[in-house]
């Protein structure tokens, strides 16, 4: 559209576009007024100081948005151009009027989709550069800033990114593997970030050339592998567990056939050769033997899940708990104990006796780690919700919440390259002979045969931190033996925390527990009808009766209630003297499993 | 006087067991296997069963079940060293198929031939 306005704002001549566009006849606007045309408002506001602008000399260009009959509210550029009739002076203007409201969609719709894209590109969560065609980064996005561990753009942009390479002529090779216009995948980089630190990246690129063909600049994609080679290498190290597992438990169950002959034999033996004679002596020595192998081809068995493991509901908390006194008891000054374990119901279906051995070996395991330089080692417990775990498990996650254990200490650490490899059997990090290495391999073999996880990171030099996530039971009531209804059980107790654990697991599994502080108070409840007990569990470490007090009162008062002693691996001469005083009716070895004390418990309750 | 009928696949413990009975005098009856303890069971003198339950061939739980089948007052041992089968294991599988005791190897000879005797003389009692 064209007009020709003159100074007192009268239109002089206006084109035919413009008629049409406003649909009026030409003679009605010839002479017309922009005031009375427009509008006194719009006049005002809008039209008049351009107007002046011009006929001071400027040509004036702006934007606005204005009404036409002909194609109703649209976007318009106006130019103002002064015009000379006389020289020297601005009589008219010529204004111009583009309708650019086509064109101001279609930019605001690029705006929009720029602004989508950079959104889209600084979300995503895999690492953008853009460089040039040597390398030089020309910018980067948030993803890649995280990677890189720096803070902002500006002093990437001033890096290579072969400066993030771990081996620069591996970059050279990516440079040169790159052709025009295709993308390229490199597959895994170790890449180094700006602290130093490895980190292992899938890396593709992309070369873009310009108009004359030549490379104008390359897009690289960085994305973080790290966690998912930590899972790959997880899923592989249960693999070759589950492997060996099923290897190993194959050499025990062939074992105990070999020990059930040998046993078999020297317990015959033992039978024919006079008692207390030199020969009798050595075959005792190859029964203890026995029994040693026996022990270790049930850590093997536990440790390729092929015992039945004896669960009941308990509370981990409180097992962690006396372990952790028990522990506390014996500690080197050096070593300082942290725990928080708040009063709090953290239910699991477990052995509490399984339990605490793996406790007390973990945190024996964490003292050892620090006896010569001292440390810290440092117990919680907590429950978390399924969310939290799903990230850490290779396994099915079957509840809803998660009891997670920590123990970390300040120890020695582990090397990188040994940590994927403890939970083996008999692998060992100690000097040949001192251990069997089988201690976290039951471990191992217990927490997964409770469909829980156990989780090891470790720095040389700066300690070691175990996980150990076991998945929270909602039953409310757990079924017990119809047999221990209502059975009590007197429970003459020894180290306190270790008996503590057995009699949570005995309360667990349904029977009443008696305890008594002395041999009088003994005499009193095995006389008492009301509260006459079913058996009596012996510990050979009691304070309160000893053995020789125990032999006495069951003679003196002729009691014929079965008793069940639990001793140590080594006897002591006064364990020798209870097990032939026929008061005993069954010994079991330190440590009892849960599975082990019930067994004996219904078979004397038969 | 009774006889023991003994399913072991590893000789060297099926002769010692075998040598441990007959020091006890009883009659003892062998086999190498599930299969052929079924196939070869003799009801009219056997009395008493120990099997191993890991074998090859038919393995220890169908003897239990079978045995149980041709001769329902028979005593049976199941003696083990260890293995599972889904979440439980191999011995209190068989104690639930009807084994009336159950061991897991190496067990004290002693107290096995002291639960035989006690099985089979609970058996002339009833």
């Amino acid at each position: 559209m064209i007009t020709i306005i003159n100074r007192d704002y009268i239109y002089e001549k206006v084109n035919s576009t413009f008629c049409t566009a406003h649909q009026v006849v030409i003679d009605t606007i010839l002479g017309k007024s922009l005031e009375d045309f427009w509008g006194s408002d719009t006049f005002k506001n809008d039209i008049k100081k351009n107007v002046d602008a011009c006929f001071s000399g400027k040509t004036v260009q702006y934007e606005a948005t204005f009404f036409t009959p002909l194609a109703g509210k649209r976007h318009f550029e106006v130019v103002f151009r002064p015009l000379s009739v006389e020289p020297g002076k601005i009589t008219h203007l010529l204004a111009e009027t583009f309708d650019i409201d086509d064109l101001k969609t279609t930019k605001q719709a690029v705006i929009e989709k720029e602004k989508e894209l950079r959104k889209f590109e600084s979300n995503l969560p895999i690492g953008f550069l853009r460089c040039d065609p040597i390398g030089k980064i020309l910018h980067a996005n948030g993803a890649f800033l995280l990677i890189a561990d720096c803070q902002d753009e500006q002093t990437i942009t001033k890096m290579n990114f072969r400066d993030f390479y771990l081996e620069e002529e591996l970059f050279e090779l990516h440079l040169e593997q790159l052709s025009n216009d295709q993308s390229k995948n490199f597959g895994r980089v170790y890449l180094k970030n700006c602290n130093g630190k490895e980190i292992p990246c899938r890396i593709s690129g992309f070369l873009a050339v310009n108009g004359s063909g030549l490379p104008a600049y390359i897009d690289f994609a960085i994305e973080d592998c790290s966690r998912e080679l930590m899972l790959e290498n997880r899923l592989l190290q249960a693999q070759k567990l589950e492997t060996i597992g099923s290897l190993a438990g194959g050499i025990a169950h062939d074992f105990n056939n070999i020990l059930a002959t040998i046993s078999g034999y020297s317990e015959m033996l033992q039978d024919d050769l006079p008692k207390n004679s030199e020969s009798s002596e050595k075959v005792s020595k190859i029964q203890t033997a026995v029994k040693k192998a026996q022990s270790i081809t049930n850590q093997i068995l536990t440790f390729s899940r092929q015992v039945e493991q004896e669960k009941v509901l308990i509370n981990v908390a409180e097992v962690l708990k006396e372990t952790f006194g028990f522990v506390k008891s014996s500690i080197p000054a050096n070593i300082i104990l942290k725990s928080r374990i708040p009063k709090m119901k953290a239910n699991v279906l477990a052995d509490p006796t399984q339990l605490f051995r793996v406790f007390l070996n973990l945190m024996t395991n964490a003292i050892q780690s620090m006896e010569e330089e001292g440390g810290t080692l440092s117990v919680d417990i907590a429950v978390v919700k399924r969310e939290l775990v799903k990230d850490e498990f290779n396994k099915g996650i079957i509840a809803d919440e998660y009891v997670l254990l920590t123990f970390k200490d300040t120890g020695e650490g582990m090397d990188p390259s040994l940590i994927g490899r403890i939970f083996e059997p008999f692998f060992t990090t100690r000097e040949v002979g001192k251990g069997t290495g089988l201690g976290l391999s039951v471990i191992h073999g217990i927490i997964t045969e409770m469909e829980g996880e156990i989780i090891v990171s470790s720095k040389k030099k700066e300690g070691s931190e175990f996980l150990i996530y076991l998945p929270v039971s909602k039953s409310y009531s757990f079924v017990s033996d119809k047999k221990s209804l209502r059975k009590k059980i007197l429970f003459i107790t020894g180290n306190k925390y270790e008996s503590r654990v057995l009699s949570i697991a005995l309360e667990s599994a349904g029977y009443e527990l008696i305890f008594i502080s002395d041999g009088k108070n003994f005499v009193k409840v095995m006389t008492t009808v009301r509260e006459r007990p079913d058996m009596v569990i012996y510990m050979s470490d009691s304070k309160q009766i000893s053995p020789e007090e125990l032999i006495g009162i069951f003679r003196n008062h002729k009691f014929l209630t079965p008793c069940i002693l639990i001793t140590d691996q080594n006897l002591e001469i006064s364990d020798e003297k209870l097990l032939n005083s026929e008061i005993i009716y069954q010994q079991l070895t330190k440590p009892v499993s849960l599975k082990e004390i019930r067994n004996a418990i219904q078979e004397l309750l038969r | 006087m009774p006889g023991v009928l003994l399913v072991e696949d590893d000789k060297e413990l099926r002769e010692m067991l075998k040598m441990s009975l007959l020091r006890r005098s009883f009659t003892v009856l062998e086999a190498e296997n599930g299969k052929d303890a079924i196939t070869h069971f003799k009801p009219l003198i056997t009395d008493l069963v120990v099997t191993d339950l890991i074998m090859p061939e038919e393995d220890g739980l169908k003897v239990v079940i079978k045995l149980r089948e041709l001769k329902p007052s028979i005593k049976i041992i199941a003696i083990s060293g260890g293995g599972k089968v889904g979440p439980g294991s191999y011995l209190n599988l068989a104690k639930a198929l009807g084994a009336d005791a159950i061991y897991s190897k190496p067990f004290s000879i002693n107290d096995l031939i002291l639960k035989i005797e006690q099985l089979l003389d609970n058996e002339q009692l009833s």
